[in-house]
């Protein structure tokens, strides 16, 4: 798509150029003028990158966060063996969601942001982003539970507002299917809280997560 | 007779009841992205928005197939199955709601429903939560393909914030099938 803005740019600016042959001064200035439209092209794209690479390094920190907190839960003994099961398969998908998120990153040239690097410093950035509970002082599974459910829902509201913004097609499918998994493991923790009722697992008809 | 918008209103009103009262503060149904994605709609140029609302009318055409198949088959679902069925029912209402006034914003005027339509013969619970399964699944495939075609950012969220409910619908089908809820890390509509 970026690449088709490119060529019709540089036709405008080709026949800016032809122009100027026939039309002297006139000309001269349609070609200027092509000039300074590419260049801005030029920005923008620039621009678009720099956007989408700071869209995806936000969303692998959320991604790398969640991991953890299911990595140090799992770890844990607060959860009951019922919990157990349902999550033990969520740590698989958040590295997949890593790596898919990863690829795409280096494809345009990003730089891989570093997972939490001890649990106090995944305290903070929970603390940074206002999630009630902090690993290690959980006191049960159903504190365990809120808080990966909390972090799932900042998770899902981070993909809506990317996709209000992302503009490459084939980002955009992965940032959903991303975020229908993650509303999924947001269904399911949610199944484990009391009262334990289905109903409870997707009780509202449009889902954004928190933002 | 329920209009879609009719019940729409409702779930959207039970809906506010029940964020009251959750512990949690979600940002949820029928605020901020929704209304933010109609008016993004109606900002733009002309043929952009022409090939929005097809997008939109075919998914509101599913919607409708499954509200459709969730009325037939919640009578023959146990008493259990049929009070979560129930409420997605409530939820695909609100859907086709939404998609309504997202096609209304934009000027136009959305598909006539059809009169009826071709469901099977699903004989009992296992048919219809097998029917529901698929019906789901369809849809997710089908907003798959349609949010990268939307071209305006808040109206790409508004059917990704269907999606992902209808990806929690499925996943409830799938344990109520006594398969896996989330077999897959990247949810498709085939898995």
């Amino acid at each position: 798509m970026r690449a088709q803005t490119r060529r019709e740019l540089l036709r405008s600016g080709a026949a800016g150029a032809a122009g100027g042959a026939v039309a002297g001064v006139a000309g001269v200035a349609g070609a200027g003028r092509a000039l300074l439209t590419e260049a801005s092209a030029q920005a923008a794209e620039t621009a678009g990158n720099a956007f989408q690479i700071d869209r995806l390094q936000r969303l692998i920190r959320l991604e790398l966060l969640l991991r953890f907190c299911y990595r140090q839960v799992l770890a844990s003994p607060l959860l009951t063996p019922r919990a157990r099961r349902t999550l033990a398969p969520f740590i698989a998908h958040e590295q997949a969601h890593i790596a898919a998120l990863e690829r795409q990153l280096r494809a345009g040239g990003g730089a891989v942001p570093p997972p939490p690097a001890s649990v106090a410093a995944a305290n903070r950035d929970l603390a940074h982003r206002k999630i009630g509970g902090r690993l290690g002082q959980l006191r049960g599974d159903q504190d365990a539970v809120r808080l990966l459910l909390t972090l799932e829902q900042v998770t899902i509201g981070a993909y809506f507002v990317a996709l209000m913004k992302l503009q490459d097609t084939n980002l955009i499918e992965l940032v959903s299917q991303i975020m229908a998994n993650e509303a999924q493991h947001d269904a399911m923790l949610a199944l484990l809280l009391p009262p334990n009722k289905p109903a409870n697992a997707v009780p509202y008809g449009l889902v954004q997560g928190l933002q | 007779m329920v209009t879609d918008a009719g019940a729409s209103r409702r779930a959207l009103l039970s809906g506010a009841g029940a964020a009251l009262t959750g512990a949690v503060a979600l940002t949820l149904g029928g605020c901020g992205g929704p209304a933010t994605g109609r008016t993004a709609v109606k900002q733009l140029p002309r043929p952009v928005m022409e090939r929005d609302v097809e997008v939109l009318g075919q998914a509101l055409e599913l919607e409708r197939r499954t509200v459709a198949a969730y009325v037939a088959g919640i009578p023959l679902l146990s008493h259990p199955l049929a009070k979560v069925a129930r409420q997605f029912l409530n939820e695909e209402l609100q859907h086709t709601g939404e998609l309504i006034s997202l096609i209304t914003a934009a000027g136009a005027k959305p598909p006539p429903r059809a009169d009826s339509y071709e469901l099977g013969h699903p004989r009992d619970a296992a048919g219809v939560l097998a029917l529901l399964h698929s019906l789901e699944a369809l849809q997710i495939k089908t907003y798959l393909q349609s949010i990268p075609r939307l071209s305006p950012g808040p109206v790409r969220a508004a059917a990704a914030s269907i999606l992902t409910v209808d990806s929690q619908h499925i996943a409830m089908l799938r344990l109520a099938q006594g398969e896996t809820p989330v077999p897959s890390a990247f949810v498709t509509g085939s898995e």
